[in-house]
This record gives C-alpha cells, structure tokens and sequence, in this order.
C-alpha cells in the first residue's frame, strides 16, 4: 500500500503542466511528420494555443509575426536547413521546444496580422512543417 | 461445519505465524529487488548499445550525403555501402538481429528488437526516411530527376534542388535517429531512477518488515514467558530454585503460603520455615540435586506444619537456570489421610486401641531400645472372666460395651508412656516400658481392681473379673513372641487359679509347656533315628505255663532323656496323630519278627503276637486294610497275630465308635485274634461284650494285684474271667508278678497269664532266646 502510495505521490508530481487563463481563447495546433495543422484565423489577444504533437518524431513550434513583409522569405541559416531565429528577432512572439509525442501549451498574444507557425528542427521546415495564419 | 474450540497451547507461539508471514515478505522482497536490479541493469547494458546504434545512424545519414556528392564529383565513395548499413541497422533496431560494424569504427553488435511503442513509431519512421534518402540518392547518381522519386515520410519538400533535397532528407533522419537515441536514453533514464525508486521503495519495505519481524519475536517470547509466569503464577504448586546463594526464587504461591514477601524467602532466608527434622535432607537435595523425590514439612503463616512433596529437577548445567528446581505440592491432606489409615490399620476399631499389630510393632520397638539401655519392661497380658458367657447370654452389642468400658477404665490406671491394646475378644495388654517388677505388679494390682465395681450394661450390673498374666523383661536382647507366649503361661495360670487375679510369669510354666512340645518333636526325630524299639513280653498258659505268646510294646530310649515310659510318650503320639505311624511301625516290626521266629523254627504251637491298637487308628479308618498288608508282606498267618483294644474304644459313641467297631469285623474276619485290653475298668456294661468282635479279655492288672489278699478284688477277677468263659472268650490275667497270685489265676480257671513272673518285655534278642531256650526245653522233655 506504501508503495502504491508513494508510486500515486510520485506520479501527482509530474501531472501538474501549464495553467491557462480562463479568458485566454484555446486554439488546437496539431503537428506531424511532416505537417503543422492550425485554424486558417485566430482571434486577437491572448491565445493558448493546445500544441498536439502526434509524432513521430520530435517537434518545436515557432510563432512568427509576419508584418507586412508579405512575400519575404524567412532567413535561413548557414546550413541551408532551418530558419535563422535569432535573425528574426522579436518577430518570434512563441516557441515550443522540441518535444516527445503528447500535448503541450504554448500561450501567445496575438495582435491582427499574418503569422506563420513552423518547426525549426533541422530539415522540418523544408520538409513541409509551416503554416500561416491570420489573426483578425 | 463444526468449529473447533481453540485449544489452550501455552507453549505455542501464537506470533509464529506473523513471524513467518513477515520472514516471506522480506524474502520476496529481497528477491525482487536482487531480480529488478539484474533486469534493469542488464537492460541498460543493451539499451546502450542500441543507442549507440541509433546515434550511429544519424553520422551515416550525413556521410551518405557526401559519399553520394563525392560519387557524383567523381571522388571515391562507397555510398551503397552507406546506404546499406543504414538500412541494416535501422531493420536490426526494429526487428532485432546483427548490427553490421562500420569499417574502422565499430564491432558488430547483436540487438533485439526494440519495444517501447514511441521509438518503434520513430524507427518506423526513420526506415522510411532512410528509404526515401537513399532512393533520392540513387536518383541523384543516376542523373534522373530527383522530383520524381516517391516520397514515404509525408514529407513536402519544397526546394527541387537535388542536392538540397538530399541534405534535408538526411537532417530529417539525422533528427529522427537522434531523438530514437534520445528517447531510448530518456528510456533507460526512467528505468534506472524507477529502479532505485524501487530499490528504496523495496528497502523501506524491508526495513519495515525486519522491524515487524524483531517486535513480532519479541512479542513473541514476551507471550511465551507471560504464559509460563501466569502458569508458576497461577499454579498451586510451590515452585522454588536455588542456587549457590540459597533461594533464588520462590513463586507467588510459596508466598502466599508462607506469608511473607519474596525478600524474606531469598538466599538463606527460606530455611526458617523448613522443619528442623528436615533441614539436613532438603539441604541435600538443593546442593546436589538429589534425591529426585522429596518429603518435607513447612511452617504456614498459620504457623501450622504443612507436609510437602517436591520433585526434585537438577537443572544447574542449564544456562538460564544454573539451580535446583523444587517443584513442590502441599500433600499435608494426603498425609493426613494416610495417618487416619495407618491409625485404622493399627488400631481397634471398637475400643479405639492400639491393635494387636501395633502392640507387636511397639513391643519389638520396645525390645530392640532395651537391647541398647538395657531398660527391663513388662507384658501384661489381660483375659477377662466370663467373657463368653456374657456374649452368648446377652449378645454380642453387650458385649461390645462391655469391651469398651473395659478398655476405658483400664486406659483410666495406664499411664500415657505405656501401650495399653486391645488384642481381640476380650484380651488386652499392657506393655511397661523402663519399669521395674513393683511398677508391674502395681499395674496389675490396679488392673484387677478396676474391675471390682460392677460394670452397667444392658439394664444390669455385671460383675467381671481379669486373668492378669504378667511377664518381666529384665532388659537387653529378647523375643516379643516368647514374652507374649510366657504372658499367656501366666494368664491361664491367673485362670486356672481361679480368675479375678494375676500371675506372675514363673520358669516352671514354661518347662511344663514346653516339655509337652518338645517331647511330641523328639518322638518323630526319634522313630527315624530308630530309637523306638519294639519289645516282647511273653504270655504263658497258666495250666501248663507253656508259653503260648508275646506283647510287643514299644520302647522308646531318647538319647537327651533316657528311657521314656509308654503312658508319657503315647498320649502325645495320640494327641497329634502320630500314633497312626508309630502304630503301624510296631505292628510291621511284630509281625516281621514273628515271622521271622516262626521261619527260624522258634515258636511253640499255638503262638500269638499280640499288638496294641490305639483308638485312634481304629477311628483314623483304615487299620484292616493295613493289618492285611502287613500280613501279606511279612508272611504271617492272620492267627498268630492279635490286637488289643481299649475298653473305651469299643464303647465310643456315634461313628468314630460305629467305624472302630466295623474295623474290629474286618480284623476279626482275615483271622486276627481281638483282645479287650485293661478289661473292667471301662465303663462298658458286661452285657454289651456280646455284641463286641472279640475273642480274648485281658483283666486289668489292678484286679490282680489284690486277689491275694483283697477279697473283693478276687470276686470281681473270678467274676470276670468265669464271664468271658461264658462267652466263649479266653481270659488273660495281666500282671502276674508272684507264685501266688499266678496260684489264684488257676483256682480262678484262667486261662493265660503275663507278667513279670514269666519275663519282663525285652528286645527282640532277648524274647529269641527266651523262645529258642522254650521251644529247645520242650522238644527234649518230650523226646526224654
């Protein structure tokens, strides 16, 4: 019984993950080898986006505000194989580390305008994991 | 079902089951912890080598880049090589198998197939993208358009640069290879942190069980002593050990019988409540453990004497009790019992006196004291008078009172030292111990006066006497069954003298008694060591003095007394029945000599052997048949043999008279002659003589004496003989000493004469030559 106990204990630990706001609006992302799928619009503000990685390998997710630099490309780093995040300075408004399969919280404040959510692990973006959306 | 009541097993451990229980657990854990610790960590080992492999995949993936960028430029590079161990390593991952060496680098190295759902997703992965990799690869050297190549990861690769395209399918399985090893790492992570969790886990749970496990024993054995304290507690038995200190320990039940707290038992403190008697023996018994069974009294906090009985448990070699155990009972009820029984064994259970048992037990006491203080004491020996005609006349319950009464006014003049007993019926005794003869005599004085006043029973004053016989012990060795046999000399002299007195034990009662026995002794000793002889006297014809026969007599020549005379020895033969043996002894002797004479050409014609018959071979039965035997053995003619008879045996009343009489008949019926002996001093009627077997008188030797002289005396001896004439009997005068009386015999017409004028009765020798000198005289008369 102790040991079930302390097994309960342990495990209680561990469960306790990001806390949301009650006004924050959640948003399901959901990312896959080799896709980032996410509602076209996003309302403005607060956004908790609910970040399901379905594997499966590992991904990050990015948050990039693309303000009126329309067409332009991101910037890519030397290696030709993911973006330069540092480049981009604060148009990174959210990152998610890379992870393991599950669900995972990312909160981001969202102003009108055109975004794009990528994963930047080496090859993910060019292997098809960006999409864009427009927060209104 | 029927349950069973639990048994009350105090020696049981009831925590022998919780220890058991407890003794599993901690073996199981320990044994799944030992396992968890082999498993993880040989797990571990494999999982690192699969890492490693893994990892490997992700170097592969980028030198396969080059290898095929090389190839194209025309440089040496193997990229089918690489292709090949990508592919072979990622399907060893998933499936299991041989792990092929990269040349320069590593060994081969076997896996077995990964498991975890999450790495064989990525694995799956990772093959198609090694797949898609090296397809785009072959594409590429083959110089075929590398858009063309179907793609199987879902990837949508945006450049159509070739070369751009192959370097972002190796980063994709470079990533996924990497985080395959990652995870797997992560993996083994968890499993070694799960197993110490576990190992602490399992540990505390040991630690709690090995705690569980000591209490539950110390539990246990508390129980165990609990249980033997409330028992020695609880036990009525006395429990006591002692050691080289005294006592060491006394249970709770010692103390409430001693009343006195422990303090006061311990060491040497105990021996104040132990009789003195039995001080030495309980000593022993503590020091040496020895004897094993054990009888001592101690003092209750009454202060009464309890008797007890321990057994005796040497236990001093056991190292947790290094003593003696006493495990003792209080038997003072048992001992009490046992008193009440030997007082009922030794005691008379009407008078409430000593008995005979215990007067014999005191005596012999008595008598083995004075063989060492040569301190003289008395017997007194006590028959009361008239005791039986009081019993019969008035019952057996006056009887009793009269025994009681008695008892109690005798039990009224004896001093407590002395042992007054009731011996049964109406015989007492005293025994005096240390007294002297005027203390007895005293006694005995007294004892005889106690009885002067009357004694009330059943309505009526009964006067009753004493026989007192009193007997003097002068002081060391003696014999309690000689003192109480002369005691009873004294008594019946007491009785004999009349009653309501005491006698004194003298020598000469003893000599007189005991002549009597010793004699009746001598005299069977004496027929086997040939001492009895048998003698003739011989019988003459008064008309002619021709002899005409003998009487054998028995003679009997002790060594210790001389001769002894018939008329001692042979009622004593009489009295006890031996006179059935020496009667047959005579009777054999007689007639073998008889025959034997005869064969020798000795005896006168007619002769006679005339033996005497004692009454009681006659009534004994059986005489005929052995007068035959004898006859027949020794080859005698049935007449010439002749037997007397008392007057007095003829004449017995009833059978024994009936059977002597029929024996007569027999007799009388093979030939043998029937005598009357000592004729006319009986008390048979002259008439009755008719009726008898008999063929001779013999007229007693008093009527002879006198029939010189007496006048009377002739009368009856002439009467007699012309009687037994008249029957038709032969008449023999006995006795016959001189001239004249055998002169008186012929006027009277008798017929035979014996006595000392013709010889006096002697040996066989003799009455031979007596016989052969006869028969030689009367042959030459007639031929001169």
């Amino acid at each position: 019984v102790a040991l079930a106990a302390l097994i309960l204990l342990l495990g209680g630990c561990g469960g306790s993950g990001g806390v949301s706001s009650q006004k924050a609006a959640t948003v399901q992302v959901r990312e896959r080898d080799f896709r980032i799928s996410a509602p076209k619009q996003l309302p403005p503000g607060e956004v908790d986006l609910a970040v399901h990685n379905k594997g499966p390998d590992d991904h990050e997710l990015l948050v990039i505000r693309r303000d009126g630099e329309g067409e332009e490309e991101l910037p890519v780093r030397r290696s030709g194989l993911t973006i330069d995040e540092d480049g981009l300075g604060p148009a990174v408004v959210g990152a998610l580390e890379p992870g393991e399969p599950g669900v995972r919280h990312l909160r981001v404040k969202l102003k009108p305008g055109h975004y794009e959510l990528i994963c930047n692990m080496a090859g993910h973006y060019y292997g098809g994991m960006e999409a864009e959306v427009r927060v209104q | 079902v029927k349950r069973r009541n639990p048994s009350f097993g105090p020696f049981q451990s009831r925590g022998r089951r919780s220890i058991v229980a407890i003794l599993l657990t901690f073996t199981l854990v320990s044994a799944i912890s030992v396992a968890l610790s082999i498993r993880t960590t040989a797990r571990s080992k494999h999982q690192a080598s699969v890492v490693q492999v893994a990892a490997r995949q992700r170097t592969l993936a980028e030198q396969y880049v080059n290898d095929v960028l090389l190839a194209r430029s025309g440089a040496p590079a193997d990229p089918r090589n690489t292709a090949m161990l990508l592919k072979s390593s990622v399907r060893a991952l998933q499936e299991g198998g041989t792990v092929p060496a990269v040349d320069g680098d590593d060994d081969e190295t076997e896996v077995s197939a990964v498991t975890d759902a999450e790495v064989t997703a990525q694995l799956e992965q990772e093959r198609r993208l090694v797949a898609d990799l090296t397809n785009t690869g072959r594409a590429l050297l083959a110089h075929r358009p590398v858009d063309a190549v179907p793609l199987t990861a879902h990837e949508r690769l945006e450049p159509s640069d070739p070369v751009e395209r192959l370097r972002v399918l190796a980063a994709l399985t470079s990533n996924v290879s990497l985080n395959v090893a990652r995870t797997m790492a992560t993996t083994t992570d968890r499993n070694i942190s799960n197993l110490i969790t576990l190992q602490v886990l399992l540990g505390v749970t040991g630690l709690f069980a090995f705690l569980g496990l000591a209490s539950a024993l110390i539990a246990a054995g508390r129980r165990q002593i609990s249980h033997f304290r409330s028992l020695v507690k609880s036990s009525t038995d006395l429990v006591l050990v002692f050691g080289a200190g005294g006592c060491r320990y006394a249970s709770d039940s010692v103390l409430k019988m001693l009343g006195q707290p422990s303090d006061e038992l311990l060491g040497h403190g105990f021996g104040k409540f132990i009789h003195p008697d039995d001080h030495a023996s309980v000593d022993a018994a503590c020091t040496n453990g020895e004897p094993h069974e054990l009888l001592f009294r101690m003092r209750n906090k009454f202060g009464e004497w309890r008797h007890v009985e321990a057994y005796v448990t040497d236990l001093r070699e056991d190292r947790h009790i290094h003593g003696v155990v006493l495990n003792a009972r209080d038997v003072t009820e048992r001992a009490r019992l046992e008193e009440e029984l030997t007082r009922q064994a030794f005691h008379d259970g009407l008078s409430g006196l000593p008995n005979r048992a215990l007067f014999r037990d005191r005596l012999d006491q008595a008598l083995a004291r004075s063989l060492r203080t040569r301190d003289a004491l008395a017997v007194l020996l006590i028959d009361l008078d008239n005791f039986k005609q009081i019993n019969d006349s008035l019952g057996h319950d006056a009887g009793d009172l009269l025994v009681r009464e008695v008892a109690k006014r005798f039990s009224g003049v004896t001093r407590p030292s002395d042992t007054l007993a009731r011996l049964g019926g109406d015989e007492f005794a005293v025994l005096l111990e240390a007294a002297n003869e005027a203390a007895a005599v005293a006694l005995a004085g007294r004892l005889v006066g106690q009885l002067s006043e009357p004694v009330a029973i059943a309505g009526r004053d009964l006067m009753i006497g004493a026989s007192i016989g009193l007997v003097l012990h002068p002081g060391g060795s003696g014999n309690s069954e000689e003192l109480l046999r002369h005691a009873d000399l004294a008594m019946y002299a007491a009785k004999e003298a009349g009653g309501g007195r005491w006698e004194m034990f003298q020598a000469e009662m003893a000599r007189a008694a005991g002549e009597l026995l010793g004699l009746e002794h001598e005299l069977q000793v004496g027929l086997k060591r040939g001492e009895v002889k048998v003698h003739y006297q011989p019988e003459i014809e008064v008309r002619t003095r021709a002899i005409v026969g003998v009487e054998a007599l028995a003679r009997w020549h002790s060594p210790t007394r001389g001769n002894v005379p018939p008329d001692q020895f042979i009622p004593v033969a009489e009295a006890n029945g031996f006179i059935l043996r020496l009667g047959e002894f005579v009777l054999r002797t007689a007639c073998e000599q008889t025959a034997n004479w005869r064969r020798d050409g000795m005896l006168p014609e007619p002769f006679t052997t005339w033996v005497n018959l004692s009454g009681v071979q006659l009534s004994a039965g059986g005489i005929a048949r052995l007068v035959e035997r004898v006859l027949e053995e020794t080859q005698l003619p049935a007449g010439m043999l002749g037997l007397e008879v008392t007057e007095s045996t003829l004449v017995a009343e009833g059978s024994v008279g009936d059977r002597a009489r029929e024996e007569l008949e027999n007799l009388r019926n093979l030939g043998v002659k029937i005598a009357i002996d000592d004729f006319g001093t009986g008390v048979s009627s002259l008439g009755q003589l008719q009726r008898f077997p008999v063929d001779v008188i013999k007229v007693d030797r008093s009527f002879i004496q006198g029939v010189e002289h007496d006048v009377k005396n002739a009368a009856i001896a002439a009467n007699l003989i012309s009687l037994a004439h008249a029957l038709g009997l032969v008449a023999i005068a006995e006795g016959i000493e001189s001239e004249g009386q055998l002169e008186s015999m012929r006027e009277v017409d008798c017929d035979l004469a014996q006595g000392y004028l013709f010889g006096r009765p002697v040996s066989a020798e003799h009455a031979g030559d007596l016989l052969a000198a006869y028969v030689g005289s009367a042959t030459s008369k007639l031929v001169t």
